[in-house]
């Protein structure tokens, strides 16, 4: 991507008040398998430009992926003819100034280097272990590296490169079906002999299933569980939304609206973690406390509305949640009998309001009672409010990587909301 | 193009078994108006190619944004390579591709306005209008207009000899009224999913009324009562939210690639196993779906899919029993079938096309019907309209689903509204529950213009059609 002439031409040619332009440029490999052979195999690169622009309060933008004169001009055109027949906005606030961006390290180099061949044989290992055990695996193994850029006509400047591998593997053994998956920033520490060897451990403990009916109850939840539950209680903390009464966190900043056990921080810290320095509006990322021992302290809050309640603007930028030393050997003696869940699946908020979601488990459900696993039983449904079941946390886990953006506990929460059972 | 000819040229002399080339320009227009504030005014154009070769029972895809005869060439040697290498791991598991004939067709959706050309003020102008209808009422607190216009110009061409020029386009207005009352916040939204027409179909619409009506809604939801405790009721489904359950609970189980196991590390698979076809009790005998890729003002009507096989329609379930799936050349040939449905779509250029729902409804009740006889005849249930919550497990099998507005009715009367109603069910309970249909002169089509699926993800479209109906005995009951 040749960000430089990209940006010249812009400043050399816009006649907006204001403007901001957005170059992003990724190189994909991914490596799709079932039923132990690859079905889909994908290559290529990308690039998106964008530019927003505004004359006084009236703004338009215009995204293309091609970055040759003709094109830029008809980007530039586009993007200004929309904002001059564009009304004013009431809401409308200038690009970000000149920042101090955060240092981050999203890039590595021996993931950039990894080749197609190398993926592939991967992908031929996972299947020769499956076929090895007499089972199938589904999943993807994919690369991606991607460098991004933003300058604004009021100073600002920000880049970022990233690097990211994942691979994901679902077994098929008999009628038992679980998923194992890596996602991280680098290569190098994916071993496939351990995740298989966790993913065929995980297929023989759900062999033997038996059914199970949804009742209240204690249930350890997995980082893959857990991480599903934040994405969407996540995408509900917004300043804005809540300060309208569109949200359950409605006049609860500042107030211990969560359990006491749960604290959540947006973190440039770990370095496990990939953070993007700053975001779409050019607000640079920070150490952010969202909530510290039950207490809601921030929410996401744009420049608009920032200025407008007299707030400093956020974003979230990855997920950090901190955890203690608790096994889910020890869990399981602290309470009489609960489940184990390795993943949710499909969930979807059921009430805004009150930040009902609802959702499946997938991926292996067990049955523990006196301390002990008895059996795997058929996935459940739940009903629950996450925000009460963090009142409810009666132990936490050491953290794991459960994506490269999520960087969760081990949770036992007591009495969660399982309302249905499906019939596997 | 000569990039049509230069690309499937080397694609054979490089071996390839089969080969394509989608040359793809999208334009999105995406306006998102809330509270009288344009939020987001983008158009967007993303224009490349996608290159396909089968080699050696297996694929390659290759995508590029660059034109130009070295830049083609190249990505076509990229998609060989690739093909060898998932080759490598096929060696006994090689894929094989349904026959089919090549053809040269154009085909085009019929617009009277482009909707591309109706200038932006104009545009913005009437959803100005809109949002201040809804604004005026009070209680009132946050009016969206959310316009999506869509166009993709596609060329293909195949190794069969096939060369297609297919223009589609789509248009999708979505307006919501926001109520807070009381501690609560309810929404009530106008949302059709799309169609595939021009912008006479905003014109028609009347979206000021439609403003007045979804406010006045909003307003009534929010102070409505809740259902209370789960029990066993009747349903009665309008075809706006009939669209979203049998999307969820027909299309995507019947989808052959699901069926197959060629999801089940992300989207899931599908209880709707081969050994089930024609024998299969789905639904009730007077369930009938029938997939269409011919229907007028189709999301999913291109002509033909991006297999170069044209569009059909056939009965996806008939007479309550499974009759057959939505296919690809290379899903068809893994249970026995020497012919594609042709549901191969792509979404954008550099996405490889995948097995997707077609456009897919429920035939009318063929004896006369009206909602209100329908209505009148049922003593104690619900009747739902509009989307609301919808999740499904992963084999298409337990579902839950909400609504947008509900009444409950009483004595064959709308009685009281309510708010917060889930109902659970499962298949194949769901279908067979189904004892009424209303005629053809109730008959709806509805569109989904964002069904997700795949690695990478992709967001298909399709139209969904029904008459109001009703389920009986199924479980409904008020969100906590």
């Amino acid at each position: 991507m040749n960000a430089e002439k990209i940006a010249l031409y812009i400043k050399n040619h816009c006649t907006a008040d204001d403007y901001s332009l957005h170059l992003n440029k990724s190189d994909s490999h991914q490596t799709r398998f079932a039923q132990n052979g690859i079905t889909q195999h994908i290559a290529g690169e990308k690039l998106e430009i964008t530019l927003n622009v505004s004359f006084g309060t009236k703004s338009g933008s215009c995204t293309v992926n091609q970055d040759d004169d003709a094109t830029l001009s008809y980007l530039l055109k586009t993007a200004e003819d929309m904002a001059k027949l564009a009304p004013e906005d009431p809401e409308f606030i200038a690009t970000a100034a000149a920042a101090k961006l955060p240092e981050v390290d999203n890039c590595d180099a021996e993931t950039k280097a990894l080749q197609p061949k190398q993926m592939v044989e991967i992908v031929q290992q996972a299947i020769n272990k499956a076929k090895a055990i007499d089972a199938t695996v589904s999943g993807m193994t994919e690369k991606h590296y991607g460098e991004s850029f933003m300058f604004t006509k009021n100073g600002f400047v920000g880049s970022n490169c990233s690097t990211n591998f994942a691979h994901s593997m679902t077994l098929k053994k008999g009628s038992v079906e679980t998923k194992v998956d890596y996602d991280a920033k680098r290569f190098a520490p994916f071993s496939l002999d351990k995740d298989f060897a966790r993913l065929a451990a995980q297929a023989e403990a759900l062999q033997g299933m038996q059914s199970f009916e949804p009742e209240k109850i204690a249930v350890i939840l997995r980082p893959g569980a857990l991480q599903e539950l934040i994405w969407f209680m996540g995408w509900m903390m917004s300043r804005r939304q809540s300060d309208e009464g569109f949200t359950p966190f409605t006049d609860q900043l500042g107030k211990p609206f969560f359990g006491d056990k749960f604290s959540w921080y947006s973190t440039l810290q770990r370095p496990e973690l990939s953070a993007d320095p700053y975001n779409h509006e050019g607000i640079p990322a920070e150490e952010i406390c969202w909530v510290k021992n039950g207490v809601l302290q921030n929410m996401p809050c744009n420049r608009h509305w920032a200025q407008k309640v007299n707030a400093k603007p956020c974003s979230g930028y990855n997920v950090y949640i901190p955890g203690a030393d608790v096994s889910e050997e020890q869990m399981m003696q602290m309470v009489p009998r609960g489940l184990i869940i390795n993943r949710f699946w499909y969930i979807r908020t059921v009430d805004g309001k009150t930040g009902e979601l609802t959702g499946m488990t997938r991926d292996g459900v067990l049955y523990f009672e006196n301390g002990k696993v008895k059996h795997a039983i058929n996935n459940l449904r739940f009903n629950e409010i996450p925000h009460d079941a963090t009142r409810r946390i009666l132990a936490l886990g050491a953290t794991e990587l459960a994506s490269s953006e999520m960087y969760v506990p081990t949770m036992l929460i007591d009495a969660f909301n399982f309302v249905d059972k499906t019939s596997f | 193009m000569k990039y049509l000819d230069l690309a499937m040229n080397a694609a054979a002399s490089l071996g390839a078994e089969y080969a394509d080339i989608r040359i793809q320009k999208t334009t999105d227009q995406v306006i998102y108006l809330q509270n009288l504030s344009l939020k987001h005014t983008n158009t967007e154009v993303l224009y490349g190619y996608g290159i396909r070769v089968f080699k050696d029972g297996a694929w390659g895809f290759a995508h590029s944004n660059v034109f130009s005869d070295e830049a083609v060439l190249a990505t076509v040697q990229k998609a060989v390579d690739i093909a060898a290498l998932s080759a490598s791991v096929n060696k006994t598991k090689k894929l094989r591709l349904a026959p089919e004939r090549s053809y040269i067709a154009t085909y085009k959706t019929p617009v009277k306005i482009e909707s591309l050309d109706v200038p932006l003020h104009e545009k913005v102008d009437l959803m100005m209008e809109v949002n201040r209808t809804m604004l005026a009422y009070e209680g009132i607190k946050q009016a969206v207009f959310y316009l999506v216009i869509h166009k993709d110009e596609k060329l293909f061409a195949s190794t069969l000899g096939t060369r297609l020029d297919v223009t589609t386009q789509f248009i999708d207005p979505m307006i919501i009224a926001t109520a807070v009352h009381n501690g609560d916040s309810q929404s009530r939204t106008f949302d059709e999913g799309g169609r595939a027409v021009g912008w006479e179909w905003i014109e028609s619409l009347n979206l000021i009324d439609k403003a007045k009506q979804i406010a006045e809604e909003a307003l009534i939801k929010v102070k409505a009562d809740v259902l209370g405790p789960e029990q066993r009721r009747s349903l009665i489904l309008d075809p706006n939210h009939l669209g979203l359950t049998m999307h969820e609970s027909v299309g995507h189980p019947t989808e052959l690639d699901r069926v197959l196991g060629w999801e089940a590390d992300y989207a899931g698979i599908s209880f709707a196993t081969p050994e089930k076809l024609k024998n299969y009790r789905y639904g009730s005998e007077i369930v009938n779906f029938v997939g269409d890729n011919t229907l007028k003002e189709g999301l999913a009507t291109h002509g033909f899919d991006d297999d170069g096989v044209p569009g059909q329609k056939w009965h996806i379930i008939k007479d309550g029993i499974l009759n057959e799936y939505g296919s690809t050349r290379d899903t068809a040939m893994e249970i026995g079938l020497d012919y594609s449905r042709g549901c191969n779509r792509a979404t954008y250029y550099f996405d490889q096309p995948i097995n997707r729902i077609p456009n897919l409804y429920l035939l009318p009740g063929t004896k006369l019907l009206t909602p209100g006889e329908l209505i009148a005849d049922t003593e104690d249930g619900v009747y739902i309209q509009g989307r609301g919550s919808f999740s499904i497990d992963q084999h298409r099998v337990n579902f839950q689903f909400g609504g947008d507005f509900f009444w409950e009715v009483k004595n064959g009367k709308l009685f009281r509204p309510l708010k917060k109603v889930i109902y659970k069910s499962c298949n194949p309970e769901f279908w067979n529950s189904c004892d009424a249909i209303c005629d053809e002169r109730f008959w709806q089509p509805f569109g989904v213009v964002n069904c997700g699926k795949g690695q990478p993800s992709q967001s298909a479209r399709m139209t969904h059609g029904s008459a109001p109906a009703r389920f009986r005995n199924i479980r409904v009951g008020g969100s906590q």
